[in-house]
């Protein structure tokens, strides 16, 4: 993962525009994490709702 | 077009969330026959006539098979006709509901039977009573001032 991210880094380096794509790439992690955790909700509420209309069925 | 890896993933991830969610609600439509009450019905009637309309004009139990029954049910301020429904266990009961005057509700508590008694329509659901089992049915609609004493019971004897 490091190793990758590292080859990413100095690639981009090397095209100048390290700034801006830093910018754009560290802070998704946050969002990455609040996204399955909605994601997560949705999918338990869905599979309990559809488990109690399978077992009223 | 740059997309950033995460974003990838989670587009996939929800994108798979979703196809399994419609994948089981496509089978469970086509295959097990699950729909929600409230298809158009065959039955046609005039909602100023509904007791004049078969088969709404003789509201009942009609056996159609070893132990298989249509009900056909008349919601009315404030009751059910008819009351007090007395099947054996195991039964399978296709329910057509109408309503004589306002919407009502037609709902038995514990089960999947949930619909609207709306005035010239008629709405279905099938249910099968494997428990034996006194199951109340309950007007779930505002319907008037008598609305919470709208209830009566379906007998489910062993």
């Amino acid at each position: 993962m490091d190793a990758r991210r590292d080859q990413m880094e100095s690639k981009r380096r090397e095209n100048g525009n390290n700034q801006q794509e830093h910018g754009q790439d560290e802070p998704l992690k946050g969002t990455f994490a609040s996204v399955l955790m909605l994601g997560a909700f949705i999918a338990v509420s869905w599979i309990g709702v559809f488990l109690l209309f399978l077992n009223r069925s | 077009m740059h997309i950033h890896r995460l974003e990838k993933l989670w587009i996939i991830i929800g994108t798979a969330m979703l196809v399994v969610f419609l994948v089981a609600i496509g089978i469970g439509a086509y295959a097990m026959g699950n729909h929600p009450p409230g298809h158009t019905s065959s039955i046609k009637l005039d909602p100023e006539k509904v007791y004049e309309t078969p088969p709404f004009d003789n509201p009942g139990l009609e056996k159609i098979g070893e132990n298989e029954y249509n009900a056909y049910i008349v919601a009315y301020i404030y009751g059910y006709n008819p009351g007090n429904i007395e099947i054996p266990v195991g039964a399978t009961v296709h329910f057509y509901v109408t309503s004589a005057d306002v919407v009502h509700g037609f709902n038995i508590p514990g089960t999947i039977v949930n619909m609207m008694a709306i005035p010239g329509e008629v709405n279905e659901m099938t249910y099968t009573f494997d428990e034996p089992a006194e199951y109340l049915l309950l007007c779930n609609e505002y319907c008037g001032i008598g609305h919470e004493y709208m209830a009566t019971t379906i007998t489910v004897k062993g």
